[in-house]
């Protein structure tokens, strides 16, 4: 990364770290453009993590019979360990080093796990450790990779750029963030180790098995306080900032549409989190303190009457979960949208369509989620009043989806595309999101999720959004945004193959899903079916969906080398804006010095002024008079 | 000299030697014996072709001689101290039942849970003493050694196949025996003296008697269910 001499502070508020040292400079930073690489680099760890996990899953899931080859399994991380370590011990870049150590750690664990027998027997993964593994790759995915990527890395780096502000409104507070964020994954790793191993109850934590399960659940439940209270401390700081840091002549409806997506977003962690925080409190009092908030009178477990003091309701843990889980899924979708959003624009080289209609499609799509929650609990045992209520909304909030989806789209028409690698990423985006949006539709009706509910199809449904969906644009946006942060571009080469690659293996993973969610195959199967006449028509998939599994993970070997092979051998930027982009990030040099701009940027025009008829080049920045 | 000590050392291992007796007797049962219900295997291909008849309950198995089977019979209390056999206890599970139904071992015993079946079950121990496990075992000849180090009986059954159970009743002594196939029970080598003998069953619950063990010889005793 190129170190650019701290620049004259051009705007109050901006801090004096020039003569910090390592540790205040890059550990204990206050500036929101490290701590969004720091966001950034811990979650893309976390989502390598979480995908081993899976890629364990998917032998057993293919084989159930046959011995895990543990050692290959680790030898991928291993390998990308070494060569990062290599390369960071050769260069001196500490960065790289430690991500390569953390590689290490990460082949380390698969190793000694699939070496023990007592947790793989003849190397078959025990029903228990498959439990386990399933609810881990949940948290996370979710929590500890997406949500932290998208909000707590592009958000934080991208955001006060956009918005012209010299750094996030609350720069103490943002590095409390991600230091909550970072004990949380601590916490979560360390479940792995406790007696019983990590928790096994679903990334949904449901009652009555949460409550009484192994050590790891209640690790788990401390995680969580962690990484939600990281959130929350988030979403203020972004809130705060996009309403008092913009730029003069930055009005709301100037915004880049990623800023309005952020800011929409933060608004559902703010008031989504509190209940599942709460929740998550009294989950643990249930289980370390005696009191039944979850727990029912006379329930009995395995024959004998549980002896608590009862009177909980489990249902009433999925209420205040899916109350936040469910503004979480916009949480997961939104920044990807405000990336794609972004990328369109700059590579047809035509402002968006129906900017309005996305702004105010993403407010009415954040009011929505919080009253569509209970679709996840049709099979509850939910009376047909309050059910129809549910559809309703969820057929409801399928049209704000839509028109942002529509407005990507037509945005395409017309426009003179250039399909750089973000491109690509960005397009493939939008079948995929609309895979994922439309296969929800019978999820959210009742009489057809009497079928669907716990099968394939609800996980292959979701990761159609959030795999070629959120994570697709989450890699449009690293390979966008890597020339202001690095000063180097990344290889298209190795992109378009990290990209083709991971497209069609992403589908090979995916469509099969719905397929054997349809003929009733359910989800949580440690051994993937075999064991049920419904599911024997369709087992053959669950090979094809783990090679599909590992050719991703061989496809992301293009991508890694590419991200920290280009931050030294990359093609040098030959300007501060390489891709001819309007949004006031491109307007500060590379990378953006403490206090970002080098003048108090002020704001003229809208975000996407691309091949204005009457201006001399195809774009014109913001700032631009 | 010589003579003297050597006749008094002998006279001393003598005198250990025999001072332990064998407890012996049956369980019998009187009346009609309950009909058991069918277990019913059919969620499991695996269970269901593994037996080619219909296979019962064995919550009251009743033998030809009128006698009752899985009778846990034990001195009951403490009697002296005892280091744990090495020896294994084999607790196995074949065509998706327990064997033995009832399993006698001692604290600190090692026993092995096997899996003798082409299919998942997994073990769950309903013990409030001892720590309760719940362990899957996928694979045919998955083996789990555990070991209990406080006294109780208690049941332990597969959370797959809801028709299994099976009990364990964990002893701190060598004296105890589950009846057999004849109604029969024999525990041996228990040191002379008066003692408590008790008999465990888990539908009829548990009967004592007194016995005295003579310092050589057997004791007879026996247990009359259901009443």
């Amino acid at each position: 990364m190129q170190h650019v001499a701290a620049a004259t502070p051009a705007a109050a508020g901006a801090h004096h770290e020039e003569h910090a040292g390592f540790w205040r400079t890059y550990v204990f930073s206050l500036d929101h453009k490290v701590i969004g690489i720091q966001y950034m680099m811990t979650a893309l760890l976390f989502l390598f993590l979480g995908f081993t996990l899976m890629m364990l899953m998917r032998w057993q899931i293919a084989y159930p019979t046959r011995g895990i080859p543990g050692e290959w399994f680790a030898l991928l991380p291993a390998v990308i360990g070494l060569a990062a370590v290599a390369v960071g011990a050769y260069s001196k870049r500490r960065l790289t080093l430690l991500v390569g150590l953390l590689f290490g750690g990460i082949a380390w664990l698969v190793w000694w796990m699939v070496s023990d027998e007592t947790l793989f027997p003849e190397g078959i993964m025990l029903p228990e450790l498959y439990n386990s593994f399933g609810a881990m790759h949940g948290t996370i995915m979710i929590f500890l990779g997406v949500v932290p990527l998208a909000v707590g890395g592009f958000g934080n780096y991208v955001v006060p750029l956009q918005v012209g502000a010299p750094d996030m409104a609350f720069p103490k507070l943002n590095m409390m963030s991600y230091w909550s964020y970072f004990a949380g994954g601590v916490v979560m790793l360390t479940s792995f180790f406790v007696p019983g191993g990590a928790a096994n109850s679903g990334w949904t934590s449901y009652p009555p098995l949460a409550d009484i399960a192994t050590t790891g659940q209640t690790v788990w439940l401390f995680g969580m306080v962690f990484l939600i209270t990281s959130s929350l401390l988030g979403s203020v700081n972004f809130i705060v900032t996009i309403v008092q840091l913009r730029a003069k002549g930055l009005t709301f409806m100037r915004l880049p549409f990623f800023v309005w997506a952020q800011f929409v977003t933060s608004f559902l962690l703010l008031l989504a989190f509190p209940p599942l925080e709460g929740a998550a409190i009294l989950q643990l009092m249930d289980r370390l303190a005696g009191t039944s908030f979850f727990l029912p009178s006379g329930l009995v477990i395995s024959g004998q009457v549980l002896d608590v003091a009862g009177g909980g309701s489990p249902l009433l843990w999925q209420h205040l979960f899916w109350f936040l889980a469910h503004p979480e899924v916009y949480v997961l979708i939104l920044p990807a949208m405000g990336i794609v959003a972004e990328i369109i624009a700059n590579n047809t080289r035509k402002p968006l369509w129906g900017y309005r209609s996305l702004v105010y499609a993403s407010i009415f799509l954040g009011f929505m989620s919080f009253i569509v929650w209970a679709h996840h609990m049709f099979m509850t045992g939910m009376g047909t009043v309050i059910s129809t209520f549910f559809q309703t909304t969820t057929m409801i909030i399928s049209i704000p989806s839509v028109i942002i989806l529509s407005a990507l789209i037509i945005s395409l028409w017309g426009g003179s595309i250039r399909y750089t690698v973000p491109m690509l990423f960005a397009i493939a985006f939008l079948p995929m999101f609309g895979i994922g949006g439309l296969t929800g539709l019978p999820l959210g009706l009742a009489p057809t999720d009497i079928h669907l509910h716990d099968t394939y199809y609800v996980i292959g449904h979701f990761h159609y959004v959030v795999a070629p969906g959120t994570i697709f644009a989450l890699f449009a946006g690293i390979y966008y945004w890597y020339p202001k942060v690095t000063g180097r571009m990344m290889s298209e080469a190795l992109g378009k193959v990290h990209f083709w690659g991971s497209l069609i293996c992403m589908n090979g993973i995916f469509f099969p899903m719905l397929i054997q969610g349809l003929a009733g195959v359910s989800r949580r199967l440690y051994d993937g079916g075999t064991q049920y006449a419904h599911a024997q028509n369709v087992l053959q998939w669950n090979e094809v969906m783990s090679i599909s599994a590992w050719a991703l993970a061989l496809f992301q070997i293009p991508f890694i080398l590419n991200f920290f092979w280009s931050m030294k051998k990359g093609k040098q930027v030959e300007s501060d804006n390489p891709w001819g982009a309007t949004t006031l990030e491109w307007q500060t040099p590379t990378p953006p010095p403490h206090g970002n701009f080098t003048s108090i940027p002020e704001v003229y025009r809208g975000p996407y002024e691309y091949s204005a008829p009457d201006a001399a080049k195809d774009y014109t920045p913001q700032n631009v008079p | 000299m010589k003579k003297l000590f050597r006749a008094v050392c002998l006279t001393i291992i003598s005198a250990g030697m025999v001072t332990a007796g064998d407890v012996t007797g049956k369980v019998s049962f009187s009346g009609a014996a309950p009909e058991m219900a069918r277990l019913r295997m059919d969620a499991d291909r695996f269970c269901r072709a593994a037996h080619k008849s219909p296979v019962t309950s064995e919550e009251v198995v009743v033998n030809k001689n009128g006698t009752l089977k899985n009778v846990l019979v034990y001195i009951k209390g403490s009697v002296g101290k005892h280091s744990a056999p090495k020896e294994k206890a084999l607790f196995d599970q074949q065509g998706c039942v327990y064997i033995p139904h009832v399993l006698g071992v001692q604290t600190g015993q090692p026993v092995e849970i096997r899996n003798s079946d082409n299919t998942l079950h997994n073990v769950h121990t309903l013990s409030e003493k001892n720590p309760a496990f719940n362990a899957g075992q996928p694979i045919k000849g998955h083996k789990l050694t555990k070991t209990f180090e406080k006294v109780e009986t208690f049941k332990v059954k597969c959370d797959v196949h809801s028709w299994m159970g099976a009990y364990i009743g964990v002893f701190d002594h060598p004296y105890f025996a589950v009846s057999d196939d004849n109604g029969s029970f024999t525990l041996k080598n228990v040191p002379a003296g008066e003692y408590t003998l008790e008999a465990w069953h888990e539908k009829y619950g548990t009967k004592t008697l007194k016995i005295t063990v003579p310092a050589t010889g057997k004791t007879t005793a026996e247990f009359k269910y259901p009443n």
